[in-house]
């Protein structure tokens, strides 16, 4: 070994031990506890465990709760993506607008729910979102729109909390494509005009390729998120109506914490680990295809 | 998306006073000195207390009088119901659980079996509880536990709503039950009778307490709900839904229950006696002479009801057990019980304390018939468990997503799942 790598070693060191303690031993830990029937009783009494092999898992392909807790979660990642998604790239091309005035103002305001306390919001919006004296409910009912159990109602359940993930996440996207469409060649984008180009067309051919890249980086860092929503259900719903709303990660939570099944919850959390990267490796894929990559 | 929680709180910087600006030396300064007021130089250091929803919040008003008789100041921290489950066990696992802690007597076997709580070493603590709930904290023929109050559930209702359907007092019965909610029903259609909330099972176990259902099988390792009572309890709590006598909401919908109350969105609430203290702190919106108590109606007649009875321990890991028992007696002493009824209406679970006056009101005398009759619950581990699986499922029958029986089934299969690992247990005889 040379000086230099040396050198090299003793300055990355110690960030890979801090990593591997508090990585890698956590995570293989989790590993070997999902083979396991970690419950309650091991808590008590270290000779009750036992090593179940891929029992876990199949009971969970047995629970029905988990596949409700799946499917709710696909629900909310391929609505919510999007939604959020878009409803950033629309509030980034409008702030982007030559016209707008009083740009930082409008930033601040559209980034501020992003760092508001979750629980905060939370309570505002259930209020909001309140069948009877709720802000929403009347100003549907300015339309003639009868009044709808937001949080009641588990068909429409799902829909009032991503009203309230994508409210509040889509600031952060939203700075990310601000900051991606001022690099947006303007050169371009004026050759483009003088052709003759309308707006629909320069957005798909002119900005939309130069953004490529954050796109990609925005869907694969919110699909990741949005397969691991917990806290907003949390606070709004606590999972309900009738599990509407009970995601995997808060599966998993009520599991291992609250019941402290850690054999079973670990369990989950590997096939939520596996599930994130198989939906992540097609993003990239996808993005290769568009050489965003 | 998901939340990183922060615990931990910036430390309070100093900042100089003319400059504006913090130096390095008021920031050491100022981290020093957080630093000593952690550890506390002088006197004993505080005892620590958890305690759930009004308990913790109000506990720390009996603390004067225990720090001024024995020198120890006690830190009460307040633990909400819907997280406090988890937050125990995490705390055992970590081992910083406090020097006290409150425990609902349906928990009490559970924390006994992994350990977490010490054993009663003073029978004079146990001496004067009501016999039925002393039992409740009772694992293995040892007292875990001391009774803190007792909750048993009654009925409060709107004098005004039922005077108007013809009602003096609710029905003691569940056909007078329903007979009256359709008069209610009648005359104002678009608010409720009952409520009983989607996400709290204590509605539904009563009913299942009332008609004698045993919910579990086979020394308690299998679940028991497709029995005539099982069926019936569910039948009659399903009914008050689909007859729309009961909104099919959850406690997060219903923020603040007392304000719905006092609208009239319903007319009967089966609660315990915390709510005496909500409606009379907030008599403004509810008047005293627009509700009342009465116990809650049965099959045929009131019966046996569950019960939220509340008990405090010591961590099997304190450090200081001796403090800690002697801040038991002290809470749970009559002078103490006493106080905190006034304070938060909470009842107490010694019989001496009982006879006086200030539990002579009419409004308190259902709780006091209804706390000498109720239900033995199953004392397994999994208990707490199973009562919000049964609810949920509950939930989904009220909903209509899943029929009476095939919701039963689902139910008793679920129960069997839950009790898989304790029957294993039970049959190679490793627990009784």
């Amino acid at each position: 070994m040379t000086r230099q790598e040396r050198t090299a070693f003793a300055f990355t060191m110690p960030v890979l031990a801090i990593i591997a303690l508090v990585f890698v031993l956590p995570t293989t830990l989790a590993l070997a506890l999902s083979v396991t029937d970690y419950s309650i009783y091991a808590l008590a009494d270290w000779h009750n465990l036992r090593f179940v092999g891929f029992g876990n898992f199949v009971d969970l392909l047995t629970t029905p709760l988990f596949w409700r807790a799946l499917g709710n979660t696909a629900l909310f990642a391929v609505l919510g993506v999007p939604m959020a998604i878009g409803a950033s790239l629309f509030a980034a091309l409008l702030l982007h607008d030559r016209t707008v005035r009083w740009k930082p103002l409008w930033r601040v305001a559209l980034f501020a729910p992003y760092v508001t306390s979750i629980v905060a919001t939370a309570i505002v919006w259930r209020f909001v979102l309140g069948t009877r004296f709720g802000l929403l409910n009347r100003a549907l009912a300015a339309f003639g729109i009868p009044a709808i159990d937001w949080l009641g109602d588990p068909h429409v359940s799902v829909f009032a909390i991503l009203l309230f993930v994508t409210w509040k996440i889509f600031g952060y996207n939203m700075i990310v494509f601000t900051a991606a469409l001022s690099a947006v060649p303007q050169d371009l984008m004026e050759a483009a005009r003088l052709d003759g180009a309308s707006r629909l067309a320069r957005f798909r051919h002119v900005t939309l390729p130069a953004i490529g890249p954050t796109l990609l980086l925005a869907a694969v860092l919110s699909v990741s998120g949005f397969l691991q929503l917990f806290a907003e259900p949390y606070v709004m719903t606590l999972g309900g109506p009738a599990q509407s709303t009970t995601t995997v990660l808060y599966f998993m939570f009520d599991e291992g914490f609250k019941w402290w099944n850690l054999g079973q919850a670990s369990a989950v959390a590997l096939i939520l680990f596996v599930l994130i990267l198989c939906v992540t490796s097609v993003q990239t894929r996808i993005g290769r295809c568009y050489e965003w990559l | 998306v998901v939340d990183r929680r922060r615990t931990c709180h910036a430390g309070a910087v100093e900042r100089t006073g003319h400059a504006h600006q913090v130096t390095r030396r008021a920031f050491v300064g100022g981290a020093s000195a957080l630093l000593a007021g952690c550890s506390r130089a002088s006197g004993p250091a505080p005892l620590s207390m958890w305690a759930m929803s009004y308990q913790g919040d109000y506990a720390p008003m009996l603390m004067p009088a225990f720090t001024a008789a024995t020198g120890i100041p006690v830190e009460v921290q307040s633990v909400p119901w819907t997280a406090a489950h988890e937050k125990l066990l995490t705390a055992f696992a970590g081992g910083a659980l406090p020097d006290v802690l409150m425990l609902p007597n349906g928990w009490i076997d559970e924390f006994a079996m992994i350990g977490a709580i010490a054993p009663v070493t003073r029978p004079d603590l146990i001496a004067s509880v009501f016999p039925g709930v002393a039992r409740t904290a009772r694992v293995g023929g040892r007292d875990f536990a001391v009774p803190w109050s007792v909750a048993p559930q009654v009925q409060f209702y709107r004098r005004d709503i039922l005077a108007e359907a013809g009602y003096p007092a609710p029905p003691e019965t569940w056909a007078g039950w329903r007979e009256m909610a359709r008069a209610i029903k009648r005359r104002r259609p678009d608010d409720f009778v009952f409520l009983m909330l989607l996400n709290w099972p204590d509605a539904l176990f009563t009913m299942l307490g009332q008609t004698g259902a045993t919910m579990l099988r086979e020394h308690d390792t299998r679940g028991n709900f497709r029995t005539a009572q099982g069926r019936e309890a569910f039948a009659f709590y399903l009914s008050l839904f689909a007859d729309g006598f009961a909104p099919r909401a959850l406690s997060t919908e219903v923020q603040d229950p007392v304000a719905a109350f006092a609208q009239g969105f319903f007319a009967i609430w089966p609660s315990s006696a915390t709510t005496v203290y909500d409606f009379t702190r907030r008599r403004a919106e509810i008047p005293a002479h627009l509700w009342g108590t009465a116990r809650v109606a049965g099959p045929r007649g009131p019966g046996p009801g569950s019960a939220l009875d509340i008990s405090l321990c010591v961590s099997a890991t304190s450090r200081r057990p001796a403090d800690a028992w002697a801040l038991i007696r002290h809470v749970t002493s009559d002078a103490s019980e006493l106080r905190f009824q006034r304070l938060i209406g909470v009842l107490p679970a010694r019989v001496d304390a009982w006879r006086a006056p200030q539990l002579a009101s009419p409004v308190i005398a259902p709780f006091a018939a209804q706390v000498r009759d109720t239900t033995p619950t199953p004392l397994i581990p999994e208990w707490e468990r199973i009562r919000i699986e049964v609810q949920i499922v509950a939930e989904r029958m009220v909903r209509g997503l899943v029929g009476l029986e095939d919701g039963l089934a689902a139910i008793d299969t679920r129960v069997d799942h839950i009790l898989g690992k304790r029957r294993t247990l039970v049959q190679a005889g490793r627990i009784a």
